[in-house]
């Protein structure tokens, strides 16, 4: 694995993107069109009222009753202080401030209709540099416009009063625009009503996230990623050799079904374990290594128990099967120890291989501890079992040898049988060496002289050498 | 994990892309061969609110010749079939010489099924040196035109106040 990337991670993060993303969308959504839906009935009504006063201007000034129209300005202003009605000139002068107005329209009509007002207002108010009010003049446009001040929001309407035909009379024809009207209403209620909305989904938002974020990732945990991490455990259990262990997940779906799978597998695992104990370690190799036959140079190992056939006349069977288990299990533990690999059990008859660079002295240290056990031992242990002991270092077929439905990897050739006729010459008590083995033991232990049999199947003398049995004294082998 | 995010920014790029309406493209309306048509009003030399101190001519095309006229309780009711079209030409001055050519036109286009009209008119600015047109769809030309409905100071002065639908200079039979 190049770099562990954990899935709880990606998993979360997936959860809380989408969650983010589509809550965020809904609720932005929602809040906004909440929003929109209340500052657009706001501004409708607004606009709804500039008409309307709009007409009842443009029907009061006609007749010439403009003050009419001022006291409406003020009148409205008294019921309602967050709404504010003024009358500009294009000029950016309020109207009816001064005489202006008056000694024009007196001019037009050529005698002195309106008599001149004699106390101004006092609190005359002017437009300066509003790039709205002077867009509405350039642009004949109603504009309408939001500004914040000092913490209150207005909703400001100017609109264009025109020099109808009908107003012209009076008016003069030189100019398009009577006035601008303006309407400002304080919608510092409903701005804020707009926050404490947002405040609302914001929260709503939030708390939705972490719940579902939370309700979410505790379900891939409990019901995902939990059981595939335990599974993971388990896996790692049983690698390690402790086939007791066991997936226990109670759910009924998928996860579920793939932990009986593993525990499954895991009591086939078993089985298969238990099975390689009758199994030669070559043999397991060979399968592994999907290997055909191949030349080696090994040593041999045949061990056979002395007069056994004598020995099971006068046993029950099952005396006869404990006792010759107990010196097979015996002989297999030393072989093991010394790294040789037992390649069968011919009834009392152990076959082992031995290779690498220190076969003969392994081997032979095995057949020496087994000796001295059984001389140690054989009466108290062994029911005076005795055995001999045959060693052939030489060149030798290995390979899987049977049919395509029962096969065994066992050594074929002729130092193979010559290992065999050496452990039929021994004595009990006694290990027989082959010259091969000898000369590789570099005087490491003690022998015989070299004295010379002849066997079934080779022509002339062979020279062997009977290894000095271990005394009590040799520590170890 | 970069799929993931790419994908979630795509696809909100696109969201709010989709959000987004084009732009209509303006079509210009107004026909150019509108100086061989009947004229209503010749030689307008003063200053009027709405179109100022420009020397002003008036046409008409023959579908608006077609106007109808009924009387109903003593009052003439104009009515200017659908596709009249009435242009206004607008000068740099008051007293342009013969060969100034006009800066803009004012039209007005009868056609109530158009969303943009107002009081069955599609009002248009025609800016003759960018050749641009402007629809006026909102309370400007028709506000000040309603008052050609009832007496006003202009042309003829409509001194019966007859219903002569939003036209100060109305196409009368035998112009
Ligand atoms: C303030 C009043 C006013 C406004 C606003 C106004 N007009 Fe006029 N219009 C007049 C008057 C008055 C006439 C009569 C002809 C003249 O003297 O120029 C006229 C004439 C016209 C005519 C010739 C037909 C007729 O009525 O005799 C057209 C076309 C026209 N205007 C288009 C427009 C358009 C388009 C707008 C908006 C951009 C507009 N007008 C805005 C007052 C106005």
């Amino acid at each position: 694995m190049k770099h562990f990337k954990p899935i709880t991670r990606r998993v979360n993060t997936i959860i809380i993107l989408s969650l983010v993303f589509g809550l965020g969308m809904t609720t932005a959504y929602f809040s906004y069109n909440e929003n929109s839906a209340l500052i657009s009935t706001t501004r409708n009504n607004l606009h709804q009222q500039s008409d309307i006063l709009y007409q009842s201007i443009k029907n009061a000034m006609l007749p010439g009753n403009a003050p009419i129209a001022v006291s409406l300005f003020t009148d409205i202003r008294d019921i309602n202080p967050a709404y504010e009605i003024m009358l500009f000139r294009e000029n950016g002068v309020q109207a009816f401030s001064d005489n202006t107005t008056i000694d024009t329209v007196n001019t037009n009509l050529m005698r002195k209709k309106f008599s001149e007002r004699l106390t101004q207002i006092n609190d005359m108010f002017t437009i300066h540099n509003d790039p709205q009010f002077t867009s509405t003049v350039l642009q004949r446009k109603t504009s309408a416009f939001q500004i914040s001040d000092k913490g209150q929001t207005f909703f400001t309407i100017y609109k264009p009063l025109l020099n109808l035909p009908k107003c012209a009379v009076c008016h003069g024809s030189d100019h398009t625009i009577r006035g601008i009207i303006k309407i400002r209403s304080n919608i510092t209620p409903i701005v804020k009503k707009q926050r404490i909305n947002l405040l609302i989904a914001g929260a709503f938002f939030i708390l939705l996230l972490l719940f579902l974020t939370l309700l979410l990732t505790r379900f891939f945990k409990t019901k995902i990623l939990g059981p595939v991490k335990h599974i993971g455990t388990v896996c790692t259990e049983v690698t390690s050799g402790n086939f007791n262990s066991r997936v226990t997940i109670n759910n009924e779906d998928e996860i579920g079904v793939l932990g009986d799978t593993v525990n499954t597998m895991v009591e086939g695992l078993y089985e298969r374990f238990q099975l390689s104990k009758f199994v030669s370690s070559s043999t397991i190799n060979s399968i592994k290594n999907k290997e055909e036959g191949f030349k080696d140079s090994i040593t041999l190992f045949f061990s056979d128990i002395r007069s056994f056939t004598a020995y099971s006349e006068n046993k029950t069977p099952e005396q006869i099967v404990e006792n010759l288990n107990k010196i097979l299990s015996m002989q297999t533990e030393i072989i093991h120890k010394y790294g040789g690999d037992v390649d069968k059990y011919v009834g009392d008859e152990v076959v082992a291989l031995f290779t690498g660079e220190e076969k003969e002295i392994n081997a032979c240290r095995s057949a020496l501890e087994i000796q001295k056990e059984l001389a140690a031992r054989s009466a108290s242990h062994y029911d005076g079992l005795q055995v001999g002991i045959g060693l052939n270092t030489g060149e030798v077929i290995l390979g899987m040898i049977g049919s395509s439905q029962r096969a065994d990897f066992t050594v074929i050739g002729d130092h193979v049988n010559f290992a065999s006729r050496l452990c039929d010459a021994a004595k009990p008590g006694q290990v027989i060496i082959s010259d091969s083995v000898y000369t590789n033991l570099h005087n490491r232990f003690k022998t015989s002289n070299p004295y010379k049999i002849k066997v079934k199947g080779k022509e002339k003398f062979q020279r062997v050498y009977i290894l000095t049995p271990l005394t009590k004294e040799d520590p170890e082998v | 994990m970069k799929k993931i995010i790419l994908i979630t920014v795509i696809s909100s790029l696109f969201l709010f892309l989709s959000g987004c309406k084009n732009k209509e493209t303006a079509r210009l309306i107004v026909p150019d061969n509108y100086t061989n048509w009947t004229i209503t009003a010749d030689n307008l030399n003063y200053p009027i609110p709405g179109h100022e101190n420009h020397f002003r001519r008036v046409f008409i095309n023959s579908t608006g010749k077609k106007v109808m006229t009924e009387k109903k309780n003593g009052r003439v009711f104009y009515n200017y079939p659908k596709g009249t079209i009435i242009i206004k030409e607008i000068y740099p001055s008051l007293n342009p010489k013969p060969e100034t050519k006009p800066i803009s036109l004012s039209v007005m286009i009868k056609d109530p099924d158009n969303p943009k009209s107002r009081d069955g008119w599609v009002w248009i600015v025609k800016d003759l040196k960018k050749n641009t047109e402007k629809i006026i769809d909102y309370e400007f030309c028709y506000d000040c035109h309603t008052n050609a409905n009832e007496p006003h100071p202009y042309g003829d002065g409509n001194p019966n106040g007859d219903f002569r639908d939003d036209v100060f200079f109305p196409y009368k039979k035998g112009n």
